[in-house]
């Protein structure tokens, strides 16, 4: 009934399949860091390029 | 306070949705109905040469009844119109159950669906449970048919058991709304190209729309089959199996995928809009093809097989449907609001641009 | 009556250029039958029907898009100017769609009658191979009705063939997937009544296809 392949496999297959749950939310979660973080440094690159166009007194100054 | 109050529900729906997919337990279910030796069984007398099988359940209560109840387990195989009931020697504990399969030598068939009724747990099934090998069969061969009341579960809140699914039919609440989220966004870029191409290029903002829109459904589209194709894997045991629903979805992805290239090898702005507007009509209708139209005609593994894309067949009970559409409503407000962030910041990009140059 | 004319008019046009300069239609006609032989050398003669049916549809597909891939005189700026004057966009989609068909119809005629050359029609023991070749001919024409407004994007984009492909291959797939199905039905002995449904299919497809073809083509023919 439960197919042990390799311990990978068990892993899955344990707890009645619990885990193929887990690894689908890990997969959304990590899914969703990874677009945050993409955002970021996107919003990172826009600051920068207009800090190039505009070099007045930035938010770098203050701090 | 008030205009932040779609991403506040949409929050608490996520956070009830993932508390609840994993406090509500799992309903009752047969994994197994196996034959065991008489040597396993200390307590089994030698003269005895019918064989014994073991009933094996998950989440089940056989052994929580109290004296005056028990004999309430019952073991019935069926086949067709014809029931008959096996004697249960022994519960070994709430998961486990010896019953003396005695039956005659002349069978209407090999196979046989095993059920298991209980007071607690309701009506089990575990369909070709039992294959006999020794017994001949004769098709017309009619057996005992004693009245079987069925029992309805007494257990109030839990997932439905599924055959081959188990727990992992919690992967309904997080693998399905990313395709609803993936559609509604779409819609929203189809509508927005619509209206792009009615207001004859006189602003921007509806290609903008549409871009964000493509860009945001993309990424929910990657998670769909991502985790699809991990949910595949222990269920049907590949990655990728060859299903019309699988196809379909791959194939959306790809599409949309053009439109992006298709924006990037065009320059000029007032083209971009038009062309790109002209495609995501196309592409939405490719997958309203694919997605809603296609499946419904050809077989299917994917639950909702042959007839329906979606998952009427699953039957989605009551309590999966408490957690479900709270599931869909809140994915597709997180969507939305993840599609207006990357809105705006195509725009202040597109600003930049302009200031730039 | 008038509009009838006026695609006849457009399409006898296209067909007319397409005579002219005559290595454009020859070129497709070697790459269809160069195609077809590739199959035959490394198959052999004695091909398995399964591969039989899925040859025959990779080597369409290849050829329409070949077909439609030819940049069109057409779409240069300057003829385009004088059309756009003198032609409305509906009519031109509609010839150009018919024009495809004629031409991806013949190709789907030259690939299939180079398969029952080099291949023989062993699949076809107990099904008829002129219901087969009704599938080809309709695959063609869905092809058409779909290849003719991808061609139209890809041009305007100014991207080429491989703008093309990108855009159509993943468009492509739906149609190719109900012909593939509809021909191992056959292949395996279906009845033609039982499997015509795929037929049905196929048609409403290319309906829907022109009917898109036909609203959308005026966005992309304005500038």
């Amino acid at each position: 009934m439960i197919l042990q392949v390799n311990p990978l496999e068990g892993f899955f297959f344990g707890s009645g399949k619990a885990m193929v749950a887990a690894g689908v939310i890990i997969i959304i979660i990590l899914g969703l860091a990874i677009w945050m973080f993409r955002m970021e440094s996107r919003m990172n690159r826009l600051n920068q390029r207009l800090d190039m166009e505009n070099p007045g007194p930035s938010d770098s100054d203050k701090s | 306070m008030i205009h932040r109050s779609w991403k506040i529900i949409g929050l608490a729906l996520l956070v009830y949705v993932a508390a609840m997919s994993f406090i509500v337990p799992l309903g009752p279910g047969l994994i197994d109905f196996q034959r065991v030796t008489t040597t396993e069984r200390l307590d089994a007398s030698p003269e005895q040469d019918a064989p014994f099988y073991e009933l094996i359940g998950i989440g089940t209560h056989w052994n929580a009844l109290n004296e005056e109840q028990s004999g309430q387990l019952k073991c019935i195989l069926k086949h067709e119109s014809q029931l008959a009931e096996l004697p249960v020697v022994s519960i070994t504990d709430d998961q486990h159950a010896i019953v003396k399969v005695d039956l005659p030598d002349t069978l209407p068939s090999k196979s046989w669906d095993v059920f298991v009724i209980h007071p607690i747990d309701g009506t089990l099934l575990l369909e070709n449970g039992l294959f006999l090998e020794d017994q001949t069969i004769e098709e017309n061969y009619s057996w005992t048919n004693p009245s079987i009341e069925q029992l309805e579960s007494t257990l109030t809140f839990h997932f439905p058991f599924q055959p081959r699914i188990f727990e992992s039919i919690r992967n309904l609440m997080w693998h399905v709304p990313m395709w609803f989220t993936m559609f509604v966004l779409m819609g929203i870029g189809f509508v927005a190209s619509i209206k792009q191409l009615s207001a004859q290029n006189k602003t921007f903002q509806f290609d903008d729309q549409a871009l964000a829109s493509v860009q945001t459904g993309i990424f929910f589209g990657a998670l769909g089959l991502l985790t699809g194709s991990l949910w595949a894997r222990y269920t049907w045991g590949a990655w990728w199996v060859d299903d019309p629903q699988l196809n379909g979805a791959l194939i959306t992805v790809m599409v949309y995928a053009g439109y992006l290239v298709l924006r990037a090898s065009v320059q000029n702005r007032r083209q971009r809009a038009q062309l790109s507007a002209v495609y995501n009509l196309f592409a939405f209708t490719i997958l309203v093809i694919l997605l809603m139209v296609l499946p419904r005609f050809t077989e299917s593994l994917h639950p909702g097989k042959g007839g329906n894309p979606g998952f009427n067949t699953y039957d989605l009970d009551s309590t999966l449907r408490w957690v479900f559409y709270p599931a869909v409503l809140g994915w597709i407000l997180w969507g939305v609001w993840m599609y207006r962030l990357r809105l705006q910041f195509n725009r202040l990009d597109e600003k930049l641009k302009r200031i730039l140059h | 009556m008038l509009a009838l004319q006026k695609i006849y008019h457009l399409v006898q046009h296209a067909i007319r250029i397409e005579i002219r300069n005559k290595h454009g239609i020859l070129g497709l006609l070697i790459f269809a039958i160069a195609a077809v032989y590739v199959c035959y050398q490394t198959t052999g003669s004695s091909v398995h029907s399964e591969s039989w049916n899925a040859l025959i549809w990779v080597v369409l597909l290849f050829a329409a898009f070949n077909a439609v891939s030819k940049p069109w005189a057409d779409d240069s700026a300057a003829m385009r100017s004088v059309l756009f004057h003198t032609v409305s966009p509906q009519h031109w989609i509609l010839a150009r769609i018919i024009y495809y068909t004629l031409m991806l119809c013949a190709m789907g005629l030259a690939v299939f009658l180079g398969f029952v050359i080099f291949l023989g029609l062993e699949p076809f023991k107990s099904s008829s191979p002129l219901h087969f070749f009704l599938g080809v001919e309709l695959t063609a024409v869905a092809l058409a009705a779909l290849l003719a407004l991808i061609q139209a994007i890809a041009s305007r984009a100014g991207g080429g063939f491989s703008l093309i492909s990108v855009l159509g291959l993943p468009l492509i797939i739906p149609i190719i997937l109900i012909s593939t199905r509809f021909g191992s039905d056959l292949i395996s002995g279906m009845a033609f009544a039982d499997t015509a449904h795929h037929l049905l299919f196929l048609a409403t497809l290319t309906g829907g296809f022109v009917a898109l073809g036909y609203i959308l083509f005026p966005y992309l023919w304005r500038d």
